[in-house]
């Protein structure tokens, strides 16, 4: 078996057999769950519902759609106050997240453990146990540690940071460390030639090398936030999801469309941000 | 000139002449700002941290909440525990995490067909008038709104998380395994389909220029030049995004599917915590197993190519 798995030439070639397999496996799996294309009519209501709902969709509401209590803000200026929660707790979230991910991602890394701690076993150590968490905080999807967190704090603004916070400390730590561990050698090299020590080489040598990458990295993980700030309203803060689930359980289309398309132009304002800072950084 | 020019310079000079982007220093200081507002604005309230007020919650939740329910009031072993785990597991876990992984898996396969077919239509270098050509000529309207319109299609589909379409598309088409796989999949053409493009985009342009001059088609090139030389590339990203579907297939149950988040969303409503920490490990084991797996394939494809 292992010899199968690990011989340079499969029928088809290596990425005709991957497409083959996956394409069977998405069949087989189809089959299994007794997928069938009728399922993809809307059941009774649900075609109305659907009518309805996409209607408003090139026409969403400016105002609410009953009348809401006295001395309610605007809807407008509700959606924005919703996407400025939503970015508030991203950024909260991501700046623990990096933290965490600069702090694992480190020790993580083995290329700046000085040679003879590599020798004795003390570098092995601490990085396969920083692994370790790491895949322990990547492995659990934010909104399950949201839950979590729920239960044994109830629901107060922390448990969205950290809920956000671990995930993606364990994401970027990760990357960073295979980053720093990548990152070319060469200054480092010189470096060392010259008689630096180890510290000074790998923050003088290796770092700015591996900190482009790591950066851009960090930055698209940014906006990846937004959106988990976003889904974590529908667990009852109040983010953007929030709005959004409240109106359309009250058959307020047009705010929904209002919510989405806010989510859209902040998720798509970021994009373009970070794109073109990128482009700069890494060149 | 001299051979190098920054060699008699000293540091300080250096340090002046060095490359420095505007854009990436305003950047930087805005997300500093921003975390600083983030963290004092008064929406994240720092008195939440004082873990004095949550101490009664929190020993409740660790002593009482986690233990098995059906052991609580007895002396029990490991043994046990063991045996206790592998109820659910049997009852629930394992036939969750099969619904999750096979929803994942067809949800994958659509979104990297969908992508396929799309993505010729948002590349650059394949959607113009002179496909593959050497970037001279007039660009014609009809194909700027077809790209313009694709690039677009992609950013709205990714735009919106995956947990949103399937929270619309649960009430839509009732509670079967569609609105899931149908999420999931709608985000994850959106960026297959702009990553390949990309790739597209950055194949080497000379053969493919060689084989236009020599008469061949926009779908021949498309089909025997161009996708043998991203395949690799695509797939790799397919891979990527497999590991996350898994990952997002597990939290969507929640709304109702049969995944299994809908077991832990079940297990959280009657407030048995025991079994929801259970459940949600039992997922992340799910999701390490797909890494480990996902890890393999990409490496023999990048051996492969």
């Amino acid at each position: 078996m292992k010899r199968w798995l690990e011989r340079r030439n499969w029928p088809l070639g290596t990425r005709g057999a991957t497409v083959l397999a996956l394409l069977c496996l998405g069949a087989l799996c189809a089959w299994w769950l007794q997928l069938s294309p009728s399922g993809l009519i809307p059941r009774e209501g649900g075609v109305k519902l659907a009518g309805q709902f996409f209607a408003r969709a090139l026409t969403p509401a400016w105002d609410y759609e009953t009348p809401p209590p006295e001395g309610t803000p605007p809807l407008v200026m509700k959606a924005l106050e919703g996407a400025r929660r939503t970015v508030v707790f991203a950024a909260a979230g991501m700046s623990l997240a990096l933290v965490f991910g600069l702090l694992l991602g480190f020790l993580g890394s083995s290329a700046w453990w000085p040679q003879r701690m590599r020798t004795s076993g003390v570098g092995p150590f601490v990085w396969t146990v920083a692994r370790t968490i790491m895949v322990g905080m990547r492995s659990v999807h934010e909104l399950l540690w949201a839950v979590l967190f729920l239960a044994a704090f109830g629901l107060n603004s922390f448990t969205a940071v950290v809920a956000i916070a671990l995930p993606y400390g364990g994401t970027l730590a990760k990357i960073f460390s295979e980053m720093i561990d990548e990152a070319p050698r060469d200054s480092a090299g010189a470096l060392r030639q010259l008689g630096a020590t180890g510290t000074q080489t790998f923050l003088l040598g290796l770092l700015p090398r591996a900190l482009p990458d790591m950066w851009a990295y960090a930055f698209y993980r940014f906006e990846c936030a937004i959106r988990s700030s976003a889904v974590l309203g529908f667990f009852g803060f109040e983010t953007l999801g929030y709005a959004i689930k409240q109106s359309f359980e009250n058959l307020q289309y047009g705010e929904v469309w209002l919510y989405l398309w806010t989510l859209f132009g902040l998720v798509v304002l970021v994009e373009l941000w970070a794109a073109s800072a990128r482009r700069r950084f890494v060149a | 000139m001299s051979p190098l020019p920054h060699a008699q310079l000293s540091l300080h000079e250096l340090k002046r002449r060095r490359p420095r982007e505007r854009l990436v220093q305003i950047t930087l200081l805005l997300l500093v700002l921003l975390t600083c507002y983030a963290w004092t604005c008064g929406d994240i309230h720092l008195d939440d941290l004082d873990l004095a007020r949550r101490t009664e919650n929190l020993e409740r939740f660790v002593q009482e909440d986690l233990a098995p329910y059906s052991l609580r009031d007895q002396e029990h072993s490991w043994t046990d525990v063991a045996a206790w785990a592998w109820t659910i597991a049997v009852t629930r876990g394992f036939e969750g995490a099969l619904q999750t992984l096979a929803m994942a898996t067809v949800a994958i396969t659509l979104s990297a067909m969908v992508a396929f077919l799309l993505l010729w239509c948002a590349a650059r270098t394949s959607a113009t008038a002179r496909p593959y050509g050497d970037g001279r000529g007039r660009e014609t309207f009809a194909w700027r709104v077809v790209r313009l319109s694709t690039t677009a299609l992609f950013v709205y589909l990714r735009a919106i998380p995956e947990y949103i379409w399937a929270f619309l598309l649960v009430a839509m088409l009732g509670p079967s395994a569609w609105p899931l796989i149908l999420a999931l999949a709608i985000h994850n053409s959106g960026i297959l389909g702009r990553l390949g493009a990309e790739t597209v985009e950055n194949l080497p342009p000379r053969p493919l220029t060689a084989l236009r001059t020599l008469g061949a088609t926009r779908t021949h090139i498309a089909l025997f030049a161009a996708t043998p030389g991203f395949l690799s590339r695509f797939l790799l990203y397919v891979f990527y995004r497999y590991e996350t579907c898994v990952r997002e297939a597990t939290v969507l149950g929640m709304l109702g599917i049969a995944s299994l988040g809908y077991w832990i969303e079940d297990v959280r409503t009657k407030r048995y915590y025991d079994e929801m920490v259970l459940l949600v490990a039992m997922g992340a084991l799910l999701v390490l197993c797909v890494d480990l797996l996902s890890a393999w394939v990409r490496r023999r494809l990048r051996q492969a190519s």
